[in-house]
């Protein structure tokens, strides 16, 4: 099965793509892929912990999805509590996840 | 491609990446983070190739300048504000003494804006058949969608 990166860069309820994001990163989860999620720039803001938007993050956590927030990202919106199923994390991270190479970037 | 390289875990180390950007300076926050990224990409060694197009072309327009603070927020911003270019600037310029980046800026969508003749030293402007190379000789590509 295949390595995947899945950077959201957008607020999940600005565009009306936004809600099939969590559903493709768990069709991927469910055909048995590692899976990364990382929310970076507006792509956080589901994750602050009460965010009904960041609701199944949890559900895509014990799915087996890997779901990182950026931290300059986090702190620049004054994001201090991460939704269960989130870890924080920072640039650093993402470069050493592709330094060891993805099958596919997708970049929304 | 690089068949000489090591293998992590059945998987080759990514040696060259190549990042599609399309955003301008005042409209997202992706040039930033494609700038941020790139550097830690140069740190692990991991050559960086973007290819700049549509508004993205005036990110590396040389002659916008730091412009001034208003007075009430001085003390808590600085005096001035930096362009996004001066960050490109120095991760072109640390490629002289690790890895490198390279930055070439569309020729069409340069002429279109009227910047093709005001591109900073080092940013290359080019054609599609550079991105068509970048592509081709990445081990990794990023494209980073234009939304407005």
């Amino acid at each position: 099965m295949g390595r995947l990166l899945v950077v959201d860069s957008r607020d999940l309820t600005e565009y009306a793509g936004g809600r099939f994001l969590p559903p493709l990163v768990e069709d991927l989860c469910r055909q048995g892929h590692d899976v990364t999620l990382f929310l970076v720039e507006n792509g956080v803001i589901a994750a602050r912990r009460g965010a009904t938007a960041g609701l199944s993050f949890e559900a895509l956590s014990d799915r087996g999805a890997h779901i990182l927030a950026d931290d300059v990202s986090c702190r620049s919106r004054g994001i201090r509590e991460l939704a269960s199923g989130v870890c924080l994390s920072d640039l650093d991270c993402l470069a050493d996840k592709i330094s060891d190479g993805f099958d596919n970037i997708l970049w929304y | 491609m690089h068949n000489d390289e090591p293998i992590l875990s059945g998987r080759k180390r990514v040696r060259r990446v190549a990042i599609v950007l399309s955003t301008g300076s005042y409209q997202r926050e992706a040039p930033t983070t494609v700038l941020r990224l790139a550097e830690k990409l140069l740190e692990r060694g991991i050559e960086v190739n973007v290819w700049a197009f549509e508004e993205a072309v005036t990110l590396t327009n040389q002659d916008q300048i730091e412009h001034n603070e208003p007075p009430s927020l001085r003390p808590v911003l600085g005096d001035s504000h930096a362009p996004v270019g001066r960050f490109i600037d120095q991760l072109l310029r640390a490629g002289l003494h690790g890895a490198k980046m390279d930055w070439v800026t569309c020729i069409l969508c340069a002429q279109e804006r009227g910047v093709e003749k005001h591109q900073m030293g080092g940013a290359i402007v080019g054609t599609l058949g550079d991105l068509w190379k970048f592509v081709g000789g990445a081990d990794q590509v990023i494209a980073i969608p234009a939304y407005r």
